[in-house]
């Protein structure tokens, strides 16, 4: 597996330094730069939507700040947790005077430093709440979801809790909001081939030449099963049973995501996506705004990731509302 | 006997001084399970706590309290972040007080019941925590630091061997659990090699 970097210490900062250089409406911030935030200067009257996690996931995380959707999102080191700083720092720097939602994944690290971060900020009087994604069902079953962890159905949630504090709503409401559109979302991964760290020697996991290992995790978590490759129809057969098994729908409309983990064509993924949009129909589902593209990544992970987005005429509006960030616009 | 700002600044330089020796082989060990980081990590955290100068510090208290602070700018870790998590917890603990060795365990114990609520894992699980654990009980009755020395080395080396041959079921290594039987826990071999490095002087 080999890379086109400098110095793995140095993978993140160079990473960010181009993104921001590319993108002028993403800045860096912080003690440390280890802080994204939108260019613009901090609305005051509007709740702060703030994220964070480990890199080598974008567009995930730093890369939906903006208009409609993230505010700022603090970065940690490839798959680990941002520090308790960046974390105060993002939420310092988000807050309009209204509070602020963390909304980030569901990892034990990430957890820990925004929950730190939240205490060492209690004295500034900057109020919080907290949504976790925990989409992944392969990662804990449907009585246990508060196990589950976040994966590529995030930016869904992003995408609500973002419409909402953009249009006014108070904290309450963008946390309601937030954690319906989590609870509506259901997500699984199919890995290919393994993706390894900048720093280290081997990949973090090892698949057969002629291996697929389902219900895969964004950082190779074992997932259910692995066995023999699969012509990609029953693969996409298999994981849209599974995905509306965990959540039956309740409504006639979703949309899908259909995730790229890195080093999958686009070509494959609309191979997926065609089966995708034929199984849902069958289930009477209407398919809105499909998404088809690497939203989520797992660096050069190869596989996919189908999510689910149960809609109702609430979160359809909030998904349809504008958004603009340097890897997705909406309106 | 009275625990000092000094003792805490000269366990920190200790730390440090160990680390040069300790950060390949944990690394070695976190290698066989997981990213093969946990030396480089430790060695920037306990790196930014002797730069934060706990010996300036005014008190107890304030001592931890830079280190907890130094230890959350250098790494967002679970390992390290607990690390730092529960220096915090003993810079409110010792808030406002004089601290004496005989109080050690106690505050050890405190900072092992904040470590298992902020990061959900549970004794048993082969981690940090049960070291913790077994720190706590071994300084029980122990009034000063040579006492408090030797039966926090024996302790940490008593569980570490006790440990290798269960099975891991917290972090990264739980998916691997049956692999990482016979195995150190990199987190406690870490722990068992601070533990050490506090109690000698170099």
């Amino acid at each position: 597996m080999k890379k086109l970097m400098n110095d793995p210490a140095h993978y993140v900062d160079e990473a960010l330094d181009g993104l921001t250089l590319a993108h002028p409406s993403l800045m860096r911030d912080g003690s440390a730069g280890r802080v994204i935030r939108r260019a613009e200067a901090t609305r005051k009257g509007k709740v702060g939507i703030v994220s964070g996690g480990g890199s080598g996931h974008l567009p995930l995380f730093c890369g939906y700040v903006g208009q409609g959707l993230l505010d700022t999102c603090s970065i940690g080191n490839v798959f680990e947790g941002p520090n308790v700083d960046s974390c105060m720092e993002a939420i310092r720097l988000a807050d309009g005077g209204q509070g602020i939602l963390r909304l980030y994944g569901n990892y034990g690290g990430d957890r820990m430093n925004f929950d730190i971060a939240g205490e060492m900020l209690e004295d500034e009087g900057i109020r919080c709440t907290t949504v976790l994604g925990t989409d992944d069902i392969a990662s804990g079953g449907p009585d246990e979801i508060e196990r589950r962890r976040g994966v590529a159905g995030l930016i869904y949630a992003y995408k609500c809790a973002g419409a909402a504090a953009e249009a006014g709503a108070h904290l309450e409401e963008v946390t309601r909001l937030a954690a319906k559109a989590v609870a509506m979302t259901r997500t699984i991964g199919v890995g290919l081939a393994a993706c390894r760290l900048p720093s280290a020697a081997r990949p973090s996991f090892e698949l057969g030449e002629n291996e697929i290992e389902m219900g895969i995790g964004i950082h190779g978590e074992p997932g259910i099963w692995r066995d023999t490759l699969r012509p990609s129809d029953a693969v996409a057969d298999e994981m849209v049973e599974r995905l509306l098994a965990d959540l039956p729908p309740s409504g006639a409309e979703v949309s899908v995501l259909v995730n790229g983990l890195g080093a999958t064509p686009l070509e494959e993924l609309f191979i997926l996506f065609r089966r995708v949009h034929k199984k849902l129909a069958e289930a009477g589902l209407r398919v809105v705004m499909p998404l088809i593209g690497n939203y989520v990544t797992s660096m050069e992970m190869q596989g996919a990731s189908v999510s689910l987005f149960h809609l109702d005429e609430e979160l359809k509006r909030l998904l349809l509302a504008p958004a603009e960030c340097p890897f997705w616009r909406v309106g | 006997m009275e625990l000092t700002v000094e003792q805490i600044a000269e366990g920190v330089r200790r730390a440090n001084h160990a680390m040069v020796d300790l950060e390949q082989a944990l690394n070695a060990a976190d290698a066989k399970l997981g990213d093969g980081d946990t030396g480089s990590m430790l060695v920037r955290v306990i790196g930014g706590m002797a730069a934060a100068a706990p010996k300036t510090a005014t008190s107890v208290s304030e001592a931890f309290g830079k280190l907890a602070r130094a230890g959350m700018s250098a790494t967002g870790s679970s390992l390290g972040t607990l690390f730092a998590g529960a220096m915090l917890l003993l810079a409110k603990q010792t808030k406002d007080r004089s601290v004496d060795w005989a109080d050690l365990s106690a505050l050890v114990g405190a900072a092992r019941d904040g470590m298992m609520a902020r990061g959900g894992a549970k004794l048993g699980d082969k981690t940090v925590l049960d070291m913790m654990d077994a720190l706590a009980a071994a300084l029980e009755g122990k009034t000063d630091a040579a006492q408090a020395g030797k039966a926090g080395v024996d302790a940490a080396e008593r569980t570490l061997e006790a440990y290798r041959d269960r099975p891991c079921k917290m972090g990264r290594a739980k998916f691997f659990s049956e692999k990482s039987v016979g195995l150190d826990d990199p987190g406690m071999l870490a722990f068992a090699g601070l533990v050490r490095a506090l109690a000698t002087a170099k």
